[in-house]
């Protein structure tokens, strides 16, 4: 068990003398038995600094502790960690249970039967001790993945490293397994390190989830956190799906005029804006209600562009009703209404985008002004 | 009407095959059957032989003739075979799966060396073996020990230089080949603990037996069938393999040998054709992968 810190980790690679900075400057404090989800676009930088962490690349500045003790330097065998591959990695030639053994074999001079004794026991514990016969090849992929982290856990290390574990899974298998390696991690409190692209899995699955984009770190927080209070504009728009809508606007008279609407502000959220002139209005698609007529201040008049039914959910894409041809025009916007909203292509109605749920940016900085009021017991369940 | 069209094209393609059947065979076939006739010239040349005229004795005699030479160059080509694929697979590892600065020149060099051609290294390597290295008298001690003779230092060199030449080609072959495994494998192990020599013995050796198969079989054709070094290192003494042995067969007969010569050319051909059979299944297997 172990506390694992990233203190100011910075990578860069050096292609003809051109330095790519693909990591910088990266500070994560991750307590012992945690789950902590890197999660950000391909090319974020999140798999090199997993890589750096097992070893596998070298640090180019700032240092690694886990437990207090520098392992920056250290061989990727000396650093107790233990990897799980996006493409499983299992060696073809050895069966299920050589396999699980060899890691043991190599880093430790534990007797064979001891080792044979803890490859069972783990086997079991995973559920795939009728497998521990057979070759990888002889196995469907849940199968080998199973492997994949019962290769990982028979070793005992004081940190789990995952890249995209379950991305090439089915999609019900990768729900399933979703669950699964959560109970597993929270019995097992080995502090752990999850690499993903998806969303979902970073919001569901991880104590905290740590935002990357283009090799820097925009956020670490817990997943309700960084869905509801986004540090910056990055976060807001890369978690939720449908994303949240964004519209350029000015701030002039205590209202925000964007080329399609104006909306009048209250005092307290004027105070958050700190006099910023040009800023970025953000709104959730579930925030926004559909009515039937625009009655209130925050009611826009708008014409039904698309419904998208999901079954629980529509995703509505809504056109504002101008009454010039202005720049604005035919711009659409998202709402997700419940699943029973009758609602259809070509309908007029109201869209109300509530002052509580409203996301304010700054414009050149895309740091948050202003986040959303937030509910303390609220509950998210994404998709 | 379609059915007889789908005759027609059988038809034509089983001609077809049977052509190239009897195309490869029958060179096979004539001089199987004038190996094993008294006189080769009394019938046509692919016609087997008559009831009175059938022998084995220039079977008997080649195979007297060739004896030492099969000895020989099984000594020879046995060893030369799994070191230079051995040694082969092992620089294609440190080229390919370790990293390290500077290995794109040193397998630049590799890849050179197979395109030397063996006309323009015989002088040097000849002078070589005679003037530098002289292993016969370095050696000289050893062939006092029973089973070995001078002859066998003659070997030693001619095994080091097949060695030498077969090493750039397999490195390729194994290099294209271990470029394909999964680099998270390698990583995965190196997780586990294993240093790079492990990673060698217990995951990537492993893995290489079908392209051990094909360097296998290949370096051993090569270097069972190799001539000219042969001849211009040892010469035909008591140490010429098979293929130096074949040249003078038959030639200090009487006769025009073409039965011995035949029977001769089968012996020293056979050792290839077992290799083939013995890993033609994984050969398939290295080829297509």
């Amino acid at each position: 068990m172990a506390e694992l810190v990233l203190d100011g980790v910075t990578k860069h690679f050096d292609d003809d003398g051109d330095r790519i900075v693909a990591v910088d400057d990266a500070s994560i404090d991750i307590e012992d038995g945690e789950f902590l989800v890197l999660v950000g676009p391909s090319g974020c930088g999140k798999s090199t600094t997993l890589r750096m962490v097992a070893g596998l690349e070298t640090v180019s500045g700032g240092e690694l502790r886990l437990d207090g003790t520098d392992i920056s330097d250290r061989a990727p065998a000396d650093r107790d960690v233990a990897m799980v591959f996006q493409s499983y990695a299992l060696y073809p030639h050895m069966t299920v249970r050589e396999n699980m053994a060899f890691g043991l074999e190599e880093s430790t001079d534990m007797a064979d039967d001891v080792i044979d004794e803890r490859v069972s026991e783990t086997a079991e514990m995973m559920g795939i001790e009728e497998l521990l016969e057979r070759k990888p090849r002889e196995l469907s992929g849940g199968q080998q993945q199973r492997v994949a982290l019962g290769r990982a856990i028979v070793r005992d290390p004081e940190v789990f490293l995952m890249d995209e574990p379950l991305s090439n899974l089915d999609a019900k298998l990768r729900s399933t397994m979703r669950t699964e390696l959560q109970r597993l991690q929270e019995n097992l409190g080995v502090t752990t390190v999850y690499v993903t692209h998806d969303q979902t899995e970073a919001m569901t699955m991880g104590d905290r989830i740590a935002i990357l984009n283009d090799g820097r770190l925009q956020q670490v927080a817990t997943p309700l956190e960084a869905y509801h209070a986004p540090a910056n504009e990055f976060v807001a728009g890369f978690l939720g799906e449908p994303s949240m809508n964004f519209f350029d606007a000015s701030v002039e008279d205590g209202s925000l005029i964007t080329d399609q609407f104006t909306y009048p502000l209250s005092e307290d959220t004027l105070d958050d804006l700190g006099g910023a002139d040009d800023v970025r209005l953000g709104v959730r698609p579930e925030d926004i209600e559909l009515v039937e007529k625009p009655v209130g201040d925050h009611d826009y008049a708008v014409t039904v562009d698309v419904v998208e039914p999901l079954g629980d959910e529509n995703n509505v894409y809504l056109e504002f009703d101008l009454d010039t041809e202005g720049e604005g025009a035919g711009r659409t916007f998202t709402a997700a209404v419940d699943g029973t909203h009758p609602v259809a292509a070509g309908d007029e109605l109201g869209a109300r985008i509530p002052e509580s749920a409203i996301h304010i940016f700054d414009v050149d900085s895309g740091v948050a002004l202003h986040n959303r009021e937030r509910d303390p017991d609220e509950q998210v369940i994404p998709q | 009407m379609n059915t007889s069209d789908l005759d027609g094209r059988r038809v034509g393609l089983y001609a077809v095959l049977f052509g190239l059947v009897a195309f490869y065979l029958l060179p096979l076939e004539i001089g199987l059957v004038t190996s094993l006739k008294t006189d080769p010239l009394a019938s046509l040349p692919f016609a087997p032989p008559a009831a009175g005229s059938f022998t084995l004795e220039e079977w008997g005699r080649a195979f007297t003739a060739l004896k030492s030479g099969l000895v020989n160059s099984l000594l020879l080509a046995v060893p030369a075979t799994i070191l230079s694929a051995g040694l082969g697979s092992m620089a294609a590892y440190g080229l390919t799966t370790l990293q390290w600065r500077g290995q794109v020149g040193v397998f630049t060099l590799f890849i050179a060396g197979i395109f030397i051609p063996y006309q323009a290294v015989l002088l040097p390597v000849s002078r070589f073996w005679a003037t530098y290295a002289p292993l016969e008298e370095w050696l000289a001690v050893l062939w006092l020990l029973p089973g070995l003779e001078a002859y066998h230092g003659e070997l030693l060199s001619l095994i080091i230089t097949h060695v030498a030449y077969g090493i750039p080609i397999c490195t390729l072959l194994f290099r294209t080949y271990y470029k394909e495994l999964s680099g998270e494998m390698v990583e995965a192990a190196k997780l586990d603990g294993a240093t790079a020599y492990t990673i060698y013995r217990r995951v990537i050796l492993p893995l290489s037996v079908p392209m051990f198969a094909v360097t296998l079989i290949y370096q051993f054709t090569q270097i069972w069938n190799d001539l000219l070094f042969a001849l211009v290192i040892m010469g035909p003494g008591d140490g010429a393999p098979v293929t130096v042995g074949l040249t003078n067969i038959g030639s200090s007969l009487t006769n025009l040998g073409f039965g011995v010569k035949m029977a001769g050319a089968f012996i020293a051909a056979l050792p290839t054709m077992v290799v083939y059979v013995l890993f033609g299944e994984q050969f398939a297997e290295g080829v297509a992968s």
